[in-house]
């Protein structure tokens, strides 16, 4: 496997405050090298069970997203702005070439239509027996229809636009482009237009409490997904979650904050009837050095 | 004190040879601690057949008060294996059951019975409040294997490898006696695969 780090340090988009990753070759270098797995939202994102069929962008958590900043394998871009920014501020000679390039595709895409077309209505004609095989029973004709439809139209395009005509004579396709209005193109990426961010995060990812566990997992080489499905903070893998059945269910905790009993008594029981264990922790405020600690809980079978 | 001593052939009542034990007399902890570990004391003595049961009202560590008594005790049959250690044992009993089948003896199923080892058990009240930093203060205090009491002699103490991180159970009693047990380590301890 290519070890890509080419693609470091990469942009996460802050649009609205969440982050998004659109670029597919960065999704899976964040999975395969940083243990980041985030969510694929590209579409009906109400159905998170149903995960097989959604695509780009990638959201992170802002947990992922603070850790790939911190670590200097991201940067932030403030996806509104910059697009202002780059759009509104484009020079001259990057948006005529551009406008080039656009009307370039949309000439491409109207020529492909208009072949498209013809195919369709040379097949439809096969199939009703008038094209070819009995094209020596037409083209006597066609000379004498033409001479009766010039004599009414006078439009130079309508020769070509006349199947007879066009068959008899192989088609001359540049003057033919050259007529045709091009296709109007909705650019679908915004790279290019636009030239790549200036690598610099304005302001970190606010990140809840529970981020100091999220980041000591993550340093044991952790994966972690939402845990809303299991009514904690997050999904602990010990490998890729395509791989591995998840080993705990994580809530984090300030170092002075109170839970209940009843909350570790459910945890666990939970956690114990899916195979898991419910792991609590956080970091410890009062000690100079911050460790982060947690506790696994398990069922005892008494 | 006239009245005691006319009475003194009278054997004590058990409230009062509770009250007048030395080691309670030592302790510092409230009364209400020491009576929550009494109550957890007795139901995994009567109902879940614990032995070697003992009270700890001072680290074995710091030889400081803990946070609030605990007890240590002996499950009648091992109360947690390390997936590690199963897979071991498994592996183990894969062995015999092999050797046994050679020669001869058949019927040997894959059983294993690892011994039971004596576990940390902290007493708690359903209605409690706890944090992290309580939490940790108690598995501050305690060692890896909590010492056996001195009048149970259990002969060789075995060291098992596996027991590589710090456990308790924690006992959550609730207002009508009913106690739950669960196991909690100290730090990122892969489940049972039960």
């Amino acid at each position: 496997m290519a070890q890509d780090s080419s693609v470091e340090p990469f942009a996460i988009s802050r649009i609205a405050e969440r982050y998004l990753l659109f670029d597919v070759d960065v999704v899976t270098y964040v999975r395969r090298e940083h243990n980041i797995c985030g969510v694929l939202i590209g579409t009906i994102p109400h159905l998170s069970q149903q995960n097989i069929f959604l695509g780009i962008p990638l959201e992170l958590m802002p947990e992922e997203a603070r850790l790939l900043v911190e670590g200097g394998h991201a940067y932030i871009v403030e996806d509104v702005s910059a697009h202002k920014k780059g759009f509104l501020e484009m020079d001259r000679k990057d948006r005529l070439a551009f406008m080039q390039l656009m009307d370039q595709r949309g000439m491409e895409l109207s020529l492909n239509a208009k072949r498209k077309a013809e195919d369709r209505s040379e097949k439809a004609l096969q199939q009703r027996g008038l094209a070819q095989g009995k094209k020596e029973n037409i083209v006597p004709k066609a000379p004498a229809d033409e001479e009766v439809l010039k004599g009414k139209n006078d439009s130079p395009g309508f020769e070509d636009t006349s199947l007879f005509s066009l068959e008899s004579s192989p088609a001359p396709q540049p003057p033919v482009s050259q007529q045709m209005p091009p296709h109007f193109v909705t650019p679908t990426t915004s790279h290019p237009p636009l030239t790549s961010f200036v690598p610099h995060t304005s302001s970190l990812p606010t990140v809840p409490r529970t981020y100091p566990l999220f980041k000591y997992l993550h340093s044991k080489r952790y994966f972690s997904t939402p845990g809303l499905r299991f009514g904690c903070h997050y999904t602990v893998y010990p490998g890729d979650p395509l791989r591995f059945h998840s080993h705990f269910l994580a809530t984090g905790l300030d170092w002075d904050e109170e839970f209940d009993l009843l909350d570790i008594v459910g945890g666990g029981r939970l956690g114990t009837g899916v195979k898991k264990a419910y792991l609590v922790g956080g970091q410890n405020v009062r000690e100079r050095t911050g460790e982060v600690r947690a506790f696994s809980i398990e069922w005892a079978g008494l | 004190m006239d009245m005691l001593s006319t009475i003194s052939t009278v054997s004590p009542s058990p409230l009062q040879t509770l009250l007048s034990d030395p080691k309670l007399l030592q302790t510092t902890h409230p009364a209400e601690l020491l009576t929550l570990a009494f109550q957890i004391q007795h139901n995994l003595q009567y109902q879940h057949s614990w032995t070697a049961l003992r009270l700890h009202t001072h680290s074995p560590i710091t030889n400081k008060p803990l946070p609030r008594p605990l007890l240590s005790g002996l499950p009648a049959q091992r109360l947690y294996v390390h997936p590690e250690e199963q897979i071991h044992l498994l592996k183990e009993a894969e062995k015999r059951r092999k050797a046994a089948s050679k020669d001869g003896e058949d019927d040997a199923g894959l059983d294993f019975k690892p011994e039971p080892e004596r576990e940390w058990i902290l007493p708690t009240r359903l209605s409690e409040k706890w944090t992290l930093n309580r939490l940790s203060e108690v598995f501050n205090g305690i060692d890896m294997v909590p010492a056996a009491p001195e009048s149970a002699d259990e002969g060789e103490t075995k060291v098992n490898k596996w027991r590589t991180t710090k456990r308790l159970v924690l006992a959550t009693v609730d207002a009508d006696s009913t106690v739950v047990y669960y196991i909690v380590h100290d730090g990122v301890v892969k489940p049972r695969q039960n």
